[in-house]
């Protein structure tokens, strides 16, 4: 695991890289990379999918792939550790096992020194009874524990360089970033060189990692060459809009959405409550964002809506008609008028058509035209031109519609998700993620665009992530989603700089790559804690959370808290002068 | 987005084909399938061949070639379709009927069925028809095609499209027309391939203790059987290595499908998600 050249004794750089090439007998991966990273330096390594960071780290670990011939030179002084992507573990030996043989071998350490310096590992993770956990196997950890053990032993061979790859790319916002933080703050102490590759999540659109202390510096690898990081324009706030006013177009009220789960021995239903009483009211071009993470609900809140996901209770009234039991004709007038994008925008394609037939065949099932058999000519050349027009508005030429999406880019797909979304001229749009499967500028571009769409066409928009910065940048308004329910809701402006609720603070610090307050893992939807839902993670919580659930209430004009300490110290600011 | 799509050079050069295309580059890619295509297209080319020129050991076991490769047709075809038939059916009738359904077909799967059709074979006698035997084993490859069918079809209703083609008002008979039943043919294609390879196997062992093909009727089980029963190793090795080629290019074929075709059209980029 070790090797290194000697190099002068002055030089005490961890790892210092000068002119490392990367080639294949075709192709230059890798151009003529140079830097250093110094003893208990942070370095952010990001760039877009394929840029070739996965690649970068293997190297350095002297893992090359077969066939990449490695020019250069690579100065390691020290233990060097590479954590993959998956952040593998042993599957059939305890974590316990895997620590006392990494440091019996490295450090010459007997089993119970070890185990106790492994205890100790954990516990810099905020794992509770960590002593305990040494015993289990890595399936028998969450995915989230899973990886505080895989750094934990990491960090316990004491290296003088950690090499991250990705590291718990497929956590929450909340607890990556605040394992994230707990590994730099230990690097930073230990002195140990951290270079973590993969781009930040959530996305460098607005949180650089640079700035919020989580790395010391940055470095972009864009078509095999490092670049600094330009200096970004702090983007123009957008333009504060007035308040849409009017009566609400849709409004949702009390709605549930439940999955039955089968029975259990007992003969008793048992059902999966994913979103559990949820009233919404949303005017006419107002813009409303869900935040929420895995399991919140935000998403299938977003398709029972669009009635794609059978609710089980409530009512969703769509300028008056209420959806659930709308009859078929009228659910398709309606559908002209609600549209959606979906998360993985390739995968809302039918395959085996290609985008033209699929356009075609929404605009004829949302939009039929009513012409007679002497104007048919007519109306097909209207339709193809109107297809056109859809794509150019999304900035694609009308040849994406001879295509199958197979042939289309993850960004292509999106945009053209979006001309598809856009053709029955919609009132209400709903977003369920839709940049997820986008990286960097053309995440930020897509963006944009759908904003200035917006904008233009007066749409209302329902805008459903993770990411809070996203959300609150997109729309006026925001509701903060746990298990179901709404814990949180105000004005964005609001939200950015007073969020009262301890998870909505969670996910803005988060989003921002600050270290959240929230420790722990979020609880199963399956059994949630009495009381309060976040009081097992909540830093603020007391006795009185485990008794009574917290109901919405408003702390301010227009801003409703769903959290018995906030309402406290609200009431408290209420009484003082 | 760099400039439209289309004008930019992409690495790939068969980028604009369609997914019928590709389907088809993705099976002839993988070796064994394109291998055992051609290996299967020789055979019958062989066979038919034999039977015109006939004569000598290897004319012989070229026409037992054409009694075992009927009998698998034959049967292959009607195990899956009655395979297929179960597991759309399971599907289709909701979800109590479909675990009602496909319980038996799992725990069937886990059965030796071949043994079944020397069974049979015994159970009727030295004067059973043709007609029973390709029944029953189109019965024993039924229940795999099943499993595999109906795992395919619940993926394939998963899908993301058929929600966007929901929400574009699409009424549930077209899009079981336009979206579902295209999307749904190339993975049945490959669960019903399965049925092929178990039915000569099964074929090919009751003919060999003489309980399978009737008199009279000459497989390539029933040339290898008699040829060991005579201790004659020439004739011994001309059915028992088209047998085994047969046999290898029929499992070479299917891998090749299952590995092109149930994944077929998840155009979902890789990344890490």
């Amino acid at each position: 695991m070790s090797g290194a050249d000697v190099i002068g004794p002055d030089d005490r750089s961890p790892l210092r890289v000068e002119g490392l090439s990367l080639l294949t007998s075709r192709d230059i991966l890798l151009d003529r990379l140079s830097f250093a990273v110094e003893p208990g330096e942070v370095l952010a390594l990001s760039g877009a999918a394929g840029a070739g960071k996965t690649l970068l780290l293997r190297a350095l670990s002297g893992l090359a792939p077969k066939g990449v011939t490695v020019l250069g030179d690579i100065h390691i002084q020290g233990r060097r550790i590479l954590v993959t992507q998956d952040g593998a573990l042993d599957p059939l030996r305890t974590i316990g096992a895997q620590f006392t043989e990494l440091l019996a071998h490295q450090s010459g350490m007997d089993e119970r020194t070890a185990l106790r310096c492994a205890a100790e590992a954990l516990e810099r993770f905020q794992v509770p009874a960590a002593a305990r956990r040494l015993a289990l196997h890595p399936h028998e950890l969450g995915e989230a524990m899973r990886w505080r053990a895989a750094l934990a032993l990491a960090m316990a061979a004491e290296p003088a360089l950690l090499l991250a790859d990705a590291p718990a790319a497929a956590l929450d916002p909340t607890q990556r970033v605040r394992l994230l933080s707990d590994l730099a703050a230990w690097t930073r102490e230990a002195g140990t060189a951290l270079l973590l590759a993969g781009r930040p999540q959530p996305d460098p659109i607005q949180a650089d990692p640079v700035p919020s202390g989580l790395a010391d510096r940055r470095l972009i690898l864009a078509q095999g060459r490092l670049e600094a990081p330009e200096e970004e324009p702090t983007p123009a706030p957008p333009p504060v809009e007035p308040a849409p006013s009017g009566p609400p177009i849709l409004s949702v009220r009390d709605l549930r959405v439940a999955f039955p789960l089968g029975r259990s021995w007992r003969g008793a239903e048992r059902w999966l409550t994913v979103v559990d009483g949820l009233s919404i009211a949303l005017a006419e071009g107002e813009t409303l964002a869900l935040l929420g993470e895995t399991g919140s609900g935000k998403s299938v809140l977003a398709r029972a809506i669009l009635r794609l996901v059978p609710p089980v209770g409530g009512q969703v009234s769509w300028l008056g008609t209420d959806l659930a039991a709308a009859p078929p004709e009228a659910m398709r007038r309606a559908r002209g008028d609600l549209q959606i994008l979906f998360p993985d925008p390739l995968a809302a394609f039918d395959p085996l058509m290609t985008i033209g037939a699929q356009f075609a065949e929404t605009l004829e099932s949302l939009r039929p035209s009513r012409s007679t058999a002497q104007s048919a000519a007519q109306s097909t050349a209207d339709r193809a031109a109107r297809l056109a027009e859809a794509l150019e508005e999304v900035g694609l030429p009308a040849a994406v519609l001879d295509l199958h999406p197979g042939s289309l880019r993850p960004a292509e797909a999106a945009r053209a998700g979006l001309a598809r979304a856009l053709l029955p001229e919609p009132r209400l749009l709903v977003c369920d993620e839709p940049a997820a499967t986008l990286d960097g500028s053309e995440r930020a571009d897509f963006l944009a665009l759908l904003q200035a769409i917006r904008r233009r066409r007066r749409l209302a928009l329902l805008y459903a992530t993770q990411d809070a910065a996203e959300g609150l940048g997109i729309a006026r308004r925001a509701l903060v989603l746990l298990l179901g329910r709404i814990v949180e809701s105000a004005d964005s402006v609001v939200l950015a700089t007073g969020a009262r609720h301890p998870y909505s603070r969670a996910l803005i610090a988060a989003a921002g790559l600050d270290r959240p307050a929230l420790h722990g893992d979020p609880p199963s939807p399956l059994r949630p804690p009495t009381g309060c839902p976040l009081r097992l993670r909540c830093p603020l919580a007391h006795d009185g959370c485990a008794q009574v659930p917290p109901t919405l209430d408003p702390v301010a004009p227009g801003h409703r808290v769903a959290c018995h300490v906030a309402q406290d110290s609200a009431q408290e600011d209420g009484k003082a002068p | 987005m760099h400039g439209p799509a289309g004008t930019e050079s992409r690495t790939d050069p068969h980028w604009r084909d369609g997914p019928w295309q590709k389907a088809g580059q993705r099976l002839t890619a993988h070796r064994p399938a394109a291998a055992g295509l051609t290996v299967l297209a020789a055979l019958m080319l062989a066979v038919a061949a034999g039977l015109v020129a006939g004569g000598g050991p290897v004319g012989a076991a070229l026409a037992a070639g054409h009694q075992s490769l009927s009998f698998t047709l034959l049967a292959g075809l009607g195990g899956a379709a009655l395979g297929l038939l179960w597991a759309a059916a399971a599907v289709a009738l909701g979800e109590r009927a479909e675990r009602a359904m496909m319980a038996p077909a799992a725990a069937l799967t886990g059965l030796p069925l071949a043994l079944a059709l020397p069974l049979v074979g015994g159970l009727l006698g030295p004067q059973r028809g043709l007609a029973p035997m390709v029944m029953v084993a189109a019965l024993i490859a039924a229940p795999a095609v099943a499993v595999i069918a109906r795992d395919e079809l619940r993926a394939l209703l998963r899908r993301e499209f058929l929600s966007a083609a929901q929400a574009a008002g699409i009424p549930n008979g077209r899009r079981l027309r336009r979206h579902i039943l295209p999307n749904a043919v190339l993975p049945l294609a490959a669960a019903a391939w399965t049925a092929l390879p178990r039915a000569l196997m099964a074929e090919s062992l009751a003919s060999l203790l003489g309980l399978g093909l009737p008199a009279g009727v000459t497989g390539w089980g029933t040339a290898i059987g008699a040829a060991a029963r005579a201790g004659d190793a020439v004739a011994l090795a001309g059915p028992a290595l088209l047998l085994a080629l047969t046999l290898w290019a029929l499992h070479g074929v299917g891998d090749g499908m299952r590995l092109a075709f149930a994944t077929a059209f998840s155009t979902t980029a890789g990344g890490r998600r």
